[in-house]
């Protein structure tokens, strides 16, 4: 199809431009740090940056991307205010079984790059499509405001 | 005494009927669809110009199966004479008007029930005239005072088309309107009025692409029957041609080009992208009836025939509305307090907002942007609502999916979130009731 650029590298990707970008992300690249939740975009597990702005990826198609640079999980944690998110995490230890907080974690990395001190409704509001079904919503919220003042 | 009692009766009467005459005088004796132009325009025969009827040489230059298949895409019949989920051309569409319900008829060849057994004159007397073999005559739901300016050879283009594809036997359903809207022979007095019967005639002094354009727009497109209003006897009213108007609880917007109801500030390149697949950048998606034109009709015009379309398009005069300028961006960090809406804002977030985004901007596709379209900038909120119950249908290769919310929350909930989401992101907040969802429910 072309090249995308996913955490500063440059990808070929074989995949027809109507594939979800999450599929190329995790069977072509092999960047299985991204889930896949619903595949409708309710759930938010599949969260990316496509130039800084959190997307699901699963509804996001590969050939929409263009050269717009797509941060993953894998990625984020170069970045500053994704770095301070995940020392967040795990200083307050929000995650329980894990598998939603790639979602989680990239969107508070974007809420967070884009209003630097949150109060709860703004957190609540860019979380809200974000699910956890272990209930961890209070520690999530604990740790976008630890990350936003360390 | 009683005399004078009588005279002035009588001059009562008089003056009355003159008023009704006047009335109906301005209604019927209104300028034609293109008269905004100006100039002088000459028949068919006489037009020196490349012809603006017909379909474009590289579809009739094949065959003629392809170019009778493309003026019938023109005409776009198919989005009326098939019923959801039916099979194409075989009628039984509910058209739901203020005075009973319609149901298409079958187009297919089917000799019984379709309209297998017409003739030539016959297609073009129903066609041209509303008029049907046996003589009565169709109410205005079916555009004929639009189809009327086609030319006959592609009348007789869309015959061929439908007679090549295979007949259905389905019968038809007949119509439920009440006295005195049942009474048909009416309509012969309505089309002596309103239909002048007279097929398209150029103008030599517009381009060739403007008069392509007319033809495309007013004989096959009919773009007036759903986006200009209607006058009191339901005839278009030309003097506020593509004003905006409803249909099936939709409202189709103000298409002419005042810059701030109608798309005067669109961009050509935004009204081609818009006809050609439904979607211009930050201006929103085709859906409902207009999704329905866009499927079956706009997306199979060539590039050229689009193009022609929104020259004529940008030459219609501007006609004032009451919609809003659209609001710009909406802020990242709202002062969501300032919005007393606390069950729309709970469904918006946990539902709308993982594609559209907290701001409105749209996540994932630009399809999914609702700052700056015209519906969510439309405080009657109608368009916002009916999406939100039906979704967008299911996706095509132009059109990504949306889920419809209709069976999962109540009229209470989808009247809020409608309200919240133009007081969020457009420009004047609707203020919709559940009684108002319930109608919009029975509308569609």
């Amino acid at each position: 199809m072309g090249t995308i650029s996913v955490n500063g590298e440059t990808y070929e990707v074989v995949a027809a431009s109507d594939t979800p970008l999450l599929w190329v992300l995790r069977d072509e690249l092999g960047l299985t740090g991204t889930k896949f939740g619903c595949g409708i975009a309710q759930c938010g597990v599949c969260t990316v940056h496509v130039d800084g702005v959190a997307v699901r990826s699963c509804q996001m198609l590969v050939g929409m991307v263009g050269q717009r640079a797509i941060t993953t999980i894998e990625g984020v944690g170069d970045t500053p205010v994704g770095a301070r998110v995940q020392k967040a995490w795990l200083d307050l230890e929000v995650v329980q079984c894990g598998y939603c907080q790639p979602g989680q974690i990239m969107a508070a990395t974007a809420l967070l790059a884009a209003n630097p001190d949150p109060d709860d409704g703004a957190i609540d509001a860019a979380m809200a499509g974000n699910l956890c079904r272990c209930g961890t919503y209070v520690r999530i919220r604990e740790g976008i405001k630890h990350a936003a003042r360390p | 005494m009683k005399r004078k009692l009588l005279l002035s009766l009588a001059a009562l009467v008089v003056v009355a009927g003159a008023a009704a005459l006047g009335v109906v005088g301005w209604m019927a004796l209104q300028p034609g669809p293109y008269a905004f132009a100006g100039g002088s325009t000459v028949p068919l025969t006489a037009y020196q110009g490349p012809s603006p009827t017909g379909a474009p040489a590289e579809f009739a230059g094949v065959d003629a199966a392809k170019g009778a298949a493309y003026i019938t895409a023109m005409a776009d019949c198919q989005a009326c004479h098939t019923a959801p989920g039916g099979k194409p051309f075989a009628g039984g569409r509910a058209f739901v008007l203020p005075f009973g319900t319609i149901y298409t008829p079958n187009l297919t060849a089917d000799p019984e029930t379709g309209i297998g057994n017409w003739t030539d004159a016959q297609f073009l007397d129903a066609v041209h005239r509303g008029i049907a073999p046996d003589g009565s005559h169709y109410y205005p739901a079916f555009p004929y005072p639009s189809y009327t300016m086609l030319s006959d050879e592609d009348v007789l283009a869309i015959k061929a088309h439908l007679f090549s594809l295979p007949p259905v036997k389905q019968a038809n359903k007949p119509n439920t309107f009440g006295f005195p809207y049942n009474q048909r022979w009416l309509m012969a007095i309505w089309s002596a009025l309103f239909n002048p019967n007279e097929r398209f005639r150029p103008a030599p002094e517009k381009s060739p692409e403007w008069n392509r354009g007319a033809y495309l727009v007013e004989a096959a497109g009919h773009c007036g029957e759903c986006h200009t209003p209607r006058n009191l006897m339901q005839a278009l009213d030309q003097r506020r041609k593509f004003g905006g108007a409803t249909g099936e609880g939709w409202n189709a917007y103000n298409i002419s080009t005042d810059k701030v109801s109608g798309v005067g500030d669109w961009r050509p390149d935004e009204l081609a992208a818009y006809l050609s697949t439904g979607h211009a950048r930050g201006r929103g998606v085709a859906s409902g009836p207009m999704g329905e034109a866009v499927e079956l009709s706009l997306s199979q015009l060539t590039g050229a025939d689009i193009g022609a379309i929104v020259t004529y398009l940008r030459s219609v005069p501007p006609v004032k509305g009451d919609l809003p300028a659209p609001a710009g961006p909406a802020p990242a960090t709202p002062q969501i307090a300032a919005i007393d809406n606390p069950v729309g804002k709970r469904i918006v977030e946990g539902n709308c907002a993982s594609c559209h985004a907290w701001t409105g901007a749209g996540a994932a596709r630009e399809e999914a942007q609702l700052t700056g379209v015209r519906a969510v900038n439309d405080p009657s909120g109608a368009n916002v609502a009916l999406m939100i119950l039906h979704g967008s249908g299911a996706a095509t290769a132009r059109r990504p999916y949306m889920p419809g919310f209709g069976k999962v929350y109540s009229n209470d909930e989808i009247a809020a979130v409608t309200n919240y989401v133009t007081a969020r992101f457009g420009a004047q907040p609707s203020r919709l009731m559940a009684a108002d969802i319930a109608r919009l429910r029975d509308a569609n």
